[in-house]
């Protein structure tokens, strides 16, 4: 009750501010509410959806993970430079996401072993994949993917809903699961609360860790080829920054940066909140430029508001302890 | 002794629905050693916050001298003069003792003048009768040392009523005696000093006069000299609680369950020895700096051992992690609850389960939260942890509750070998005995316990057998029969120095 009556009153916040933007954004352009336009409006972030799901994980955990977007780059041009060499593409994505679980490992073993920060060693990696990446394809760039790859990223799947929408929305199911229902999303929760506790209660928290690493990698390097399949083509530098966009996302849906508190309901309509902003600053012509500052503003404030908003809370769970 | 020098007036507070205070009234004399005491949860944490500022009373009025008093923030009370030090100090490790002390001063300026922080320093230090060298750093002080900085600071800024809420719950026979004997000096130079504790024989040895209060109400004011243990505890709990300090008889069986042979870890500690039976109480006494801490996260993994032998149910072990140590059916019970024993935030019922999650997994790796409620409400029920919900956060309840439900997370995991570290440190006397009694209970039926306990009373009390280390060596097992206080502590002390200080 304590730990969901702050996060419902914050998610009961955000569901709030969404249906405000959605009635605002349908009042101000009558193209908002059509079915293209939703679509539309996920397809353009997808990747960046995707990998918020699992950058939840990685947070409530107590850690961070600056490589994500490097990695989906290193994925991207992965699968570039085998098409190039003549792989097989359905072995090429197979290979890329072995890239992205090993690249996820790697970082998992630095921190969950060796005990670095994770700042540090994905802050590393960040350049690392990317030097990786641009090494592989050079500026040159690859396109030319065959029509099935394309499609994926670009055509409907069922009716006009595209593959990536239905990755998300499956992917969504499934790790809301494994994070609010499961043993393993428990020992997130503990361990991203205090490590120490957890390994006294014998939780293998390095394992821990690295799993959550590597489901990071995976992830990432998935959203890096639904990237590759939209655009068509992959550069050095795909995905270049988005680390920060996702980043955001789940900060705003009010999982804490110290850990231990969050959830992915919490992700999922800050996702919604600031692509519905967007697109909808968008559809009135607001450049791309006032829009980040605008989900910049919204970050601070989603940090201050619960400050503000939890005092208040808290004083209630103390009434029914004392 | 006319006019108090700090005044409680019908102070009432509630937090919605509990009334946490009502009707308290207090006088606080310049020069006095006045010993609170009470239950966990009778209202004494909440007096403090309201006399530091912390929270506002929701009736009632405070008064300085006479005239009235109103606190809208703790800065308001620290000028007032009123400051309170807790069980854990709050220093900032890398700074020396001088900084420490005068880290919240406004009168320093921005270039600080080294000679005179430290002459000042110096002074408070002597004040206060400690031999402290205001040049050492934070990071080595012993909690004693830490808690003379915290007096000093308070000092820096004129204190003239010190709350002192538990100081010397985690200190050691020794260092107690040191805080006791500067609670005493303060008071001899005018501090109306407010003494919490749960250890009746300090009251009995420091306090002037002692309150006694239970749910939130003043029950009793009486000087010192007209009360007795038994008079105050049936004050505290509003009943008379039997044989607290009256061991029970043994229950030792032959069986040998933990066999320790010149255990040792590094250089941390060495020569440990002694056979742990069924049904047997191991009581671990020790000053600070004894070790026993360090002995018991060997035995469960924390830190593996570098020497000796240790065999258990009859086999030779080695424990690595903590995980292997649960799997063999040990728990430890850690003293620092915060750092180690539960995840503050969460609720209740996660604690409980923490240890023993497997056991509430569907086959699908599905948590079963209904039978994690059920689990941690026969656990509510059956340690009588006092809470409205299993759903709430384990941060929100008292200390003594919160021992209880870190006792939960361990009994769920049903082990044939309990460590206890500290088991009943900072709770109070009706929740020790409970836990006292669930010791017992879980040695009668086949378990066996190892406890480290820096409470003299209850290591007699508990013991069947009392092993004394001393600067990480064992100095000697005593049976019960024939310990006592003295016997113990001339051990611990290596024999020369505080013979019978306790």
């Amino acid at each position: 009750m304590t730990i969901l009556k702050p996060l419902l009153g914050w998610e009961g916040f955000l569901l709030a501010v969404l249906i405000a933007i959605i009635a605002a954004n349908a009042a101000l352009s009558p193209q908002f509410l059509t079915l293209s336009n939703q679509i539309n409006l996920f397809q353009l972030s997808i990747e960046k959806i995707i990998v918020a799901l699992v950058m939840t994980f990685v947070i409530i955990n107590a850690e961070i993970d600056l490589s994500v977007a490097s990695m989906m780059g290193l994925s991207a041009c992965a699968f570039g430079w085998f098409f190039q060499q003549g792989v097989d593409p359905v072995a090429a994505i197979g290979l890329c996401l072995l890239i992205g679980v090993a690249g996820g490992a790697f970082n998992g073993w630095f921190i969950a072993r060796v005990g670095l920060p994770s700042l540090v060693v994905t802050l590393a990696t960040l350049i690392g994949f990317r030097g990786l990446a641009r090494v592989l394809v050079e500026d040159r760039g690859v396109s030319g993917f065959p029509q099935w790859f394309g499609d994926l990223g670009q055509k409907g799947l069922i009716g006009p809903v595209p593959f990536a929408l239905i990755a998300f929305a499956v992917l969504f199911v499934a790790l809301f699961v494994l994070l609010q229902r499961t043993g393993f999303g428990r020992k997130t929760y503990v361990i991203g609360t205090n490590r120490d506790v957890a390994d006294y209660a014998g939780i293998d928290t390095g394992r821990h860790k690295m799993i959550i690493f590597m489901m990071s990698g995976l992830v990432s390097a998935f959203a890096g080829l639904l990237f590759a399949a939209r655009v068509g083509a992959v550069r050095g530098d795909v995905a270049q920054g988005f680390e920060l966009d996702v980043i955001t996302m789940v900060l705003l849906g009010g999982v804490s940066i110290f850990g231990g508190a969050g959830s992915l309901m919490g992700t999922l309509l800050a996702i919604l909140i600031v692509l519905n902003l967007r697109n909808g600053m968008a559809l009135v012509n607001i450049t791309g430029h006032i829009q980040t500052g605008v989900v910049g503003l919204l970050l601070i404030g989603s940090v201050l508001v619960p400050r503000i908003n939890l005092s208040a809370l808290r004083r209630r769970p103390q009434k029914e302890a004392t | 002794m006319t006019l108090p020098l700090l005044a409680l007036r019908d102070i009432s507070k509630s937090f919605g629905m509990t009334q946490a205070l009502s009707d308290m009234s207090l006088d606080l004399f310049a020069g006095e050693v006045h010993a609170i005491v009470g239950e966990n949860g009778a209202g004494k944490s909440t007096m403090i916050k309201i006399m530091t500022g912390v929270h506002r009373p929701t009736s009632g009025r405070m008064e300085l001298d006479g005239a009235a008093l109103g606190l809208s923030g703790t800065q308001d009370a620290r000028l007032a003069g009123i400051a309170a030090i807790y069980q854990e100090p709050m220093v900032f490790p890398d700074l020396d003792v001088a900084e420490n002390i005068f880290i919240a001063s406004t009168t320093l300026g921005l270039v600080q003048n080294r000679g005179a922080l430290r002459a000042r320093a110096q002074a408070l230090i002597d004040r206060i009768g400690m031999t402290l060298d205001v040049d050492r750093i934070a990071a080595g002080l012993t909690l004693a040392e830490q808690q003379a900085v915290e007096i000093a600071r308070a000092l820096s800024q004129d204190v003239r009523v010190l709350i002192m809420d538990e100081p010397t719950a985690s200190l050691s026979a020794h260092e107690a005696a040191q805080l006791r004997g500067v609670a005493r000096t303060l008071a001899g130079q005018g501090v109306a000093v407010v003494y919490i504790s749960h250890r009746l024989e300090e009251i009995f040895e420091i306090a002037d006069r002692v309150t006694v209060i239970r749910d939130g109400q003043h029950i009793s004011t009486r000087l010192v000299g007209e009360v007795t243990p038994d008079s105050l505890i049936a004050d505290m709990v509003g009943r008379a609680v039997g044989n607290y300090f009256t061991k029970a008889p043994s229950q030792t069986r032959p069986e040998v369950l933990l066999s320790v042979e010149d255990l040792g870890c590094e250089d941390i500690f060495s020569g440990v020895t002694f056979d742990l039976h069924r049904g047997e109480v191991l009581c671990m006494a020790g000053l600070i700096g004894a070790r026993r801490t360090d002995v018991a996260l060997t035995l469960f993994g924390i830190r593996p051992a570098t020497a000796g032998r240790l065999r258990y149910k009859g086999a030779p072990v080695r424990f690595t992690r903590p995980r292997d140590a649960i799997a063999a059916g040990i728990a430890y019970v850690s003293e620092d609850r915060r750092k180690l024993g539960l995840a503050m935030p969460m609720p209740i019922a996660a604690n409980v389960t923490l240890a023993t999650l497997a056991g509430i997994l569907s086959p699908a790796g599905l948590l079963r939260r209904r039978q994690e409620a059920g689990i941690a409400e026969a656990y509510r029920k059956r340690l009588n942890i006092r809470t409205p919900s299993v759903a709430i956060a384990v941060g929100m309840l008292s200390g003594g509750n919160q021992q209880k439900v870190m006792l939960a997370k361990w009994l769920a995991l049903a082990p044939d070998l309990l460590i206890f570290d500290e088991p009943t440190r900072g709770i109070d006397v009706g929740a020790k005995a409970e836990v006292h009694d669930l010791i017992r209970a879980f040695v009668a039926e086949g378990g066996a316990a190892l406890v480290i306990s820096s409470d003299l009373p209850e290591v007699l009390a508990m013991g069947d057998r009392i092993l004394v280390m001393r600067e990480g060596r064992q100095m000697g097992i005593l049976p019960h029969e024939g310990a006592t206080q003295e016997s113990v502590m001339r051990l611990a002390t290596g024999a020369t120095t505080l013979a019978g200080a306790a």
